[in-house]
């Protein structure tokens, strides 16, 4: 599959999803005024993905500095692919980094964990 | 447009009238007596009159149409035939009349020589002692004399002046057309002549050559003419004319905007003047062209500015009336005076519209709190907050629903039904954040149910958070999942705050380099916390002002609503 590089703009974040060595990373700020139509290619793009049986192991990292509530429902709708090929055996790890002291993105992150159950959710606390 | 085109065409008559030597009366247009042209007089009548009058940047449509239609290109070879040949002509007929004249006095010189010759040599032949006396004598050449052609009359006389002997007619007086010699008969050496001989021979011959001399001349000097005529018409034609007319032709063109340079190879190569003045000519064209372009550009660019500045004045004015209609949605603020509850309120959407909504409402001696976070913002999200207004209005009033967490669980079922997200193929991934609360004032109770937005009681140092769920409303979800979300109970103490507050409250970027990071929750009930002491209301504008201090040159992310709320101090 196609690796997704996007640069990061004011209201989007930096996209890089490298299928082949199966690193995902989302980076910046994420506040689109249509976050349907921002996130929507790359759920697809990562379903797809997904269904191909084997590859190797997905880290998807998230270092987000601030994301509005559709953002994180986005965010919600591309883990819950991820849960659910970590449940068929595939080996993902999200790694959500936060900035040391950013309680609100410390927060969100162990929300998201908590719905995690065979995925490896890392909190990884920046300083 | 006309208020644009007016001033131009007053500045080019004020132009105009500035110029004396325009608007002076004409010269005489005759070439005879009119005296020398001035070249301003020759561009007049070669057509090229408006050009020179025109100022630079004024040309207004028509000001060529005169000179491109080159209506007196032609008079400039009549002008030229006119102003040379004359001068040719005369040079002409006088040399050849000079040539002529001296000619004619040549002849005349050889004749009278001729003349005197033949009197003296038959003077010589004739003289002799008594030659008078013998008639074979002076006979024999006296008739020799008749053999000239141009012989006239010949006379002679003897010592006393009687005549001898005459040949011809004899005229009386002086006649152009004869010349007379005479010659006297020498008699002895040194002693007076013996006679006189007069000889008048016809000058006939000369006048005719010169009047064939004269005639010769006329007919050269309009042979001249004829070729004259003929070279300089073709030559003006082909190498000034047919030049000049494809200049005013490609000027005609321009003044209509089409940018047209003058082919400057033509079938015949133009003077060099000519050819120079077509060359910057073009240039010209070149540089009117890229300007036109540059300002045609510059228009387009203008035109799409205003009408960028129409649609974005509709459109905020369109916002601004759906601010008014959003406005009116939301509840007094002094609803809840009658509650005991001292009530401040701060809701400022990020543009002008939001997806923020708060519900402040005493009823069955019951306060009732919200605050709504839909998603979006601008006016996506107010259509949000109508539907949870209209459902909200729904539950309290025609179900009349009292329990937080069961408004809480209606209010997601109706949001999905009305955004069709219940199995019914759902465009719509939308919903909100909610935090509820009721206010029991008899058992100084709050009731708080929370759908991702959270309750926060500040008391003195101690800081409570009340989470309630992780959940929003709405959103589509898995077939048979219900949002269901506890109820919390909290006791609200004398000198405890409460806070309902939008993730745009604490969602706030700020500070630089690594410590740019979000206020946070913290943050937010730090700056609350500091300021206990002061009426709500004052709370709500430190509170407004903090924000924007943190921001600093950070923009706003989001919709930002808090209703702070506490017992009324008795």
């Amino acid at each position: 599959m196609d690796r997704i590089q996007l640069a990061a703009t004011d209201r989007s974040p930096q996209v890089d999803f490298d299928f082949a060595t199966g690193h995902l990373s989302l980076q910046g700020e994420s506040y689109p005024e249509d976050a349907a139509a921002f996130f929507g290619p790359l759920l697809q793009a990562l379903r797809t993905y997904l269904m191909q049986a084997s590859g190797p192991p997905i880290v998807f990292e998230v270092g987000l500095a601030y994301f509005n509530s559709s953002s994180a429902k986005a965010l919600m709708n591309l883990f819950m692919p991820l849960e659910d090929a970590a449940e068929q055996g595939r080996s993902v790890t999200v790694r959500w980094r936060f900035a040391d002291g950013d309680e609100t993105i410390e927060e969100a992150g162990e929300d998201f964990a908590a719905d995690f159950s065979h995925a490896r959710f890392e909190m990884v606390r920046a300083a | 447009m006309n208020a644009e085109a007016a001033p131009i065409e007053a500045a080019s008559l004020e132009a105009a009238g500035s110029r004396p030597a325009a608007s002076a009366p004409p010269r005489g247009g005759s070439l005879r007596g009119a005296g020398p042209r001035r070249s301003s007089d020759f561009l007049k009548a070669a057509g090229f009159v408006d050009v020179p009058t025109a100022e630079p940047g004024s040309m207004r449509p028509g000001a060529l149409r005169g000179s491109a239609q080159g209506r007196d290109l032609d008079s400039l070879a009549h002008t030229l035939f006119l102003r040379i040949y004359p001068v040719i002509a005369v040079v002409v007929l006088v040399t050849q009349i000079g040539i002529a004249w001296v000619n004619y006095r040549d002849q005349l010189h050889l004749y009278t020589e001729r003349a005197d010759l033949m009197a003296s040599l038959t003077a010589k032949a004739i003289a002799g002692p008594d030659w008078s006396a013998s008639p074979q004598v002076y006979r024999r050449p006296m008739e020799a004399l008749t053999l000239d052609p141009a012989f006239r009359a010949a006379t002679l006389r003897d010592a006393t002046g009687n005549v001898v002997m005459t040949l011809g007619e004899v005229r009386r007086g002086r006649s152009f057309e004869e010349i007379t010699a005479r010659a006297d008969l020498a008699g002895a050496p040194g002693g007076a002549p013996v006679g006189r001989l007069t000889l008048s021979i016809s000058a006939e011959a000369l006048r005719g050559n010169a009047e064939k001399q004269a005639v010769l001349a006329v007919v050269t000097s309009l042979i001249l003419m004829f070729a004259f005529v003929l070279t300089l018409h073709a030559n003006v034609r082909r190498h000034v004319l047919g030049p000049l007319k494809r200049l005013l032709l490609a000027m005609r063109e321009v003044e209509h905007k089409r940018w047209v340079p003058v082919e400057l190879d033509g079938a015949f190569r133009a003077s060099n003047e000519i050819d120079v003045i077509s060359q910057a000519f073009n240039r010209m064209v070149d540089g009117l062209r890229s300007g036109d372009e540059a300002k045609h550009l510059l228009q387009q660019l203008e035109q799409a500015h205003r009408k960028l500045e129409d649609a974005n004045h509709l459109v905020m004015e369109s916002i601004g009336y759906a601010r008014r209609i959003q406005s009116s949605v939301l509840p007094e603020r002094s609803a809840l005076d009658g509650s005991g509850l001292e009530v401040a309120v701060l809701w400022e959407p990020l543009h002008m519209v939001g997806g923020d909504y708060f519900w402040l409402e005493e009823i069955d001696g019951l306060g009732i709190l919200l605050v709504a976070d839909c998603t979006g913002h601008g006016v996506p999200g107010a259509f949000l907050t109508l539907i949870v207004a209209t459902a909200l209005d729904r539950l309290i009033h025609e179900r009349g629903l009292r329990d937080p967490a069961a408004i809480l669980e209606a209010l997601d079922g109706m949001v999905r039904t009305r955004l069709r997200q219940d199995g019914r193929g759902a465009e719509s991934d939308d919903g909100l954040d909610c935090g509820l609360c009721i206010w029991e004032p008899g058992a100084s109770e709050i009731r708080f149910a929370g759908a991702g937005t959270a309750l926060t009681a500040i008391d003195g140092a101690a800081v409570t958070r009340i989470r309630g769920s992780k959940r929003g409303l709405g959103y589509p979800q898995r077939p048979g999942e219900r949002f269901v979300v506890e109820e919390s109970r909290l006791r609200v103490t004398p000198g405890m705050t409460l806070y309902l507050m939008t993730d745009g409250i604490t969602d706030q970027m700020g500070g630089a380099g690594p410590a740019r990071r979000l206020l946070g929750h913290r943050g937010v009930t730090e700056i609350l916390g500091n300021h206990q002491a002061a009426p709500l209301s004052e709370q709500v504008t430190i509170l407004e002002a903090a924000l924007a201090d943190y921001r600093g040159g950070e923009s706003r992310r989001d919709d930002m609503t808090l209703v702070a709320f506490r017992p009324r101090a008795t």
